[in-house]
């Protein structure tokens, strides 16, 4: 036991250092195992699909500080760079449904234009509403450190 | 004298991809996923190569440039081999495709880093952040569904549209559930985050939306899913953080609320 502390008192100026790349992997392997079992549990009528339950697991792991951010910072990082990367196959799989987008044509591509900037602008504006509520009518305060 | 050249090159491609399809189809090979990930590779360097010369002209979004290259190139194999586009996507690119597919699902997990990481804006504003989104997709909703009523979309359509806030795995069993197409909704999810990839910079600064971090953020995450929340990060931690907790709790939301919105305008 004392052996022990002591050596973990010497690491301590090396805590900070992030954790091997495939430890990292692990984590994010381990987590998105228990979340692929945790999903199925959710009704058919309340979806609650695997990387959602994932990033929640997550979010509860690291906010509880059972694990710390640098042992998932490094691989989440450069996951998170990648995306662009990664969603080129979800576009690409458009080319399955050519068909579908033939049937409605154009009309439904501006319809999908004109609901993604909907909600963009929607959601941000209803926010900055909801916060003017928060100062102006109860007083709180709303700074933050950028 | 050129294209008589191209026509035997085609020719002994085509029988090398052709041998190649054949054993993906019969499963005896699995090298074959070679092709997929190595097309998407080289039309998204492509991409950013092109945004890289156009100085980022948003039209050349790597991702976007990536997608469309990407379609036309199995088109014109598809051609060249005489079938159709989507058998040859499904023979030729989704072995390989579905492996780079595969790992958005540790990225959607990593978004819980950015998320911790502004955790303090997380636990003063979470009740602004959930109301937000309540309210903020029922006003959107709204409009949706008068926008598609105004073109004149079919009820189906219609039904397929409503649940692309929350993700594709949770929207698509949604739109099944009130009487829409699920291939039509996650066409759709993806066109959302193209769209906001492409045009996400542009709208901020158009709509003035970065004005408040929380709600561009919430929007953000909302309309381009994790997409939307790599261009929020790329806005500032709060926005990315925002984003993150923005794809959770909207599908959450959309889980609950589209099914109730769909019966109130009837369309099931």
């Amino acid at each position: 036991m004392a052996a022990n502390k002591k050596v973990s008192s010497a690491e301590a100026p090396e805590k900070e250092q992030a954790s091997p790349i495939l430890i990292q992997m692990g984590i994010f392997a381990a987590i998105l195992f228990v979340s692929s079992l945790i999903s199925p549990l959710f009704p058919a009528s309340f979806p609650v699909p695997t990387p959602v339950v994932g990033l929640i697991l997550l979010y509860v792991l690291l906010a509880t500080h059972i694990v710390k951010l640098r042992n998932v910072e490094k691989f989440g990082d450069f996951l998170i760079s990648l995306i662009a990367f990664l969603f080129v196959p979800s576009g690409i799989q458009l080319a399955a449904s050519l068909k579908v987008l033939q049937a409605e044509g154009v009309k439904i591509i501006i319809v999908v234009i004109i609901a993604t900037i909907v909600m963009l602008v929607v959601i941000a504006y209803t926010t900055a509403g909801f916060i003017w509520i928060r100062k102006h009518v109860f007083h709180g305060n709303t700074d933050i450190d950028q | 004298m050129i294209s008589l050249n191209v026509a035997a090159e085609m020719a002994v491609w085509g029988k090398w991809l052709g041998d190649g399809l054949s054993k993906t189809a019969t499963g005896a090979s699995a090298g074959n996923a070679v092709f997929g990930i190595f097309l998407t590779l080289v039309v998204f360097l492509i991409g950013q190569w092109l945004f890289k010369i156009s100085n980022g002209f948003f039209i050349f979004q790597p991702l976007f440039v990536g997608m469309v290259l990407g379609i036309f190139i199995l088109f014109l194999l598809a051609k060249a081999f005489g079938t159709d586009t989507a058998t040859f996507y499904k023979s030729a690119y989704l072995p390989g495709g579905n492996i780079i597919f595969w790992f958005l699902n540790p990225a959607t997990i990593a978004f819980a880093i950015p998320l911790y990481r502004r955790n303090d804006i997380v636990k003063r504003f979470w009740l602004e952040i959930v109301l937000s989104l309540i309210v903020g997709l029922v006003i959107s909703l709204f409009i949706i569904y008068e926008a598609g009523k105004l073109f004149g979309l079919s009820k189906g359509t219609l039904a397929s549209l409503l649940p692309t806030g929350a993700t594709t795995a949770i929207a698509m069993p949604i739109a099944a559930a009130i009487g829409g197409n699920p291939a039509i909704t996650a066409m759709v999810c993806i066109l959302n985050a193209v769209i906001i990839y492409a045009l996400g910079d542009w709208l901020v600064k158009v709509f003035r939306i970065n004005n408040d971090p929380i709600g561009a953020g919430l929007g953000l995450g909302t309309a381009g899913k994790t997409v939307g929340s790599a261009k929020a990060l790329q806005l500032g931690s709060i926005q990315g953080s925002m984003a993150s907790i923005a794809v959770v709790v909207i599908s959450i939301v959309v889980d609950l609320v589209v099914p109730q919105f769909a019966s109130l305008v009837g369309l099931r």
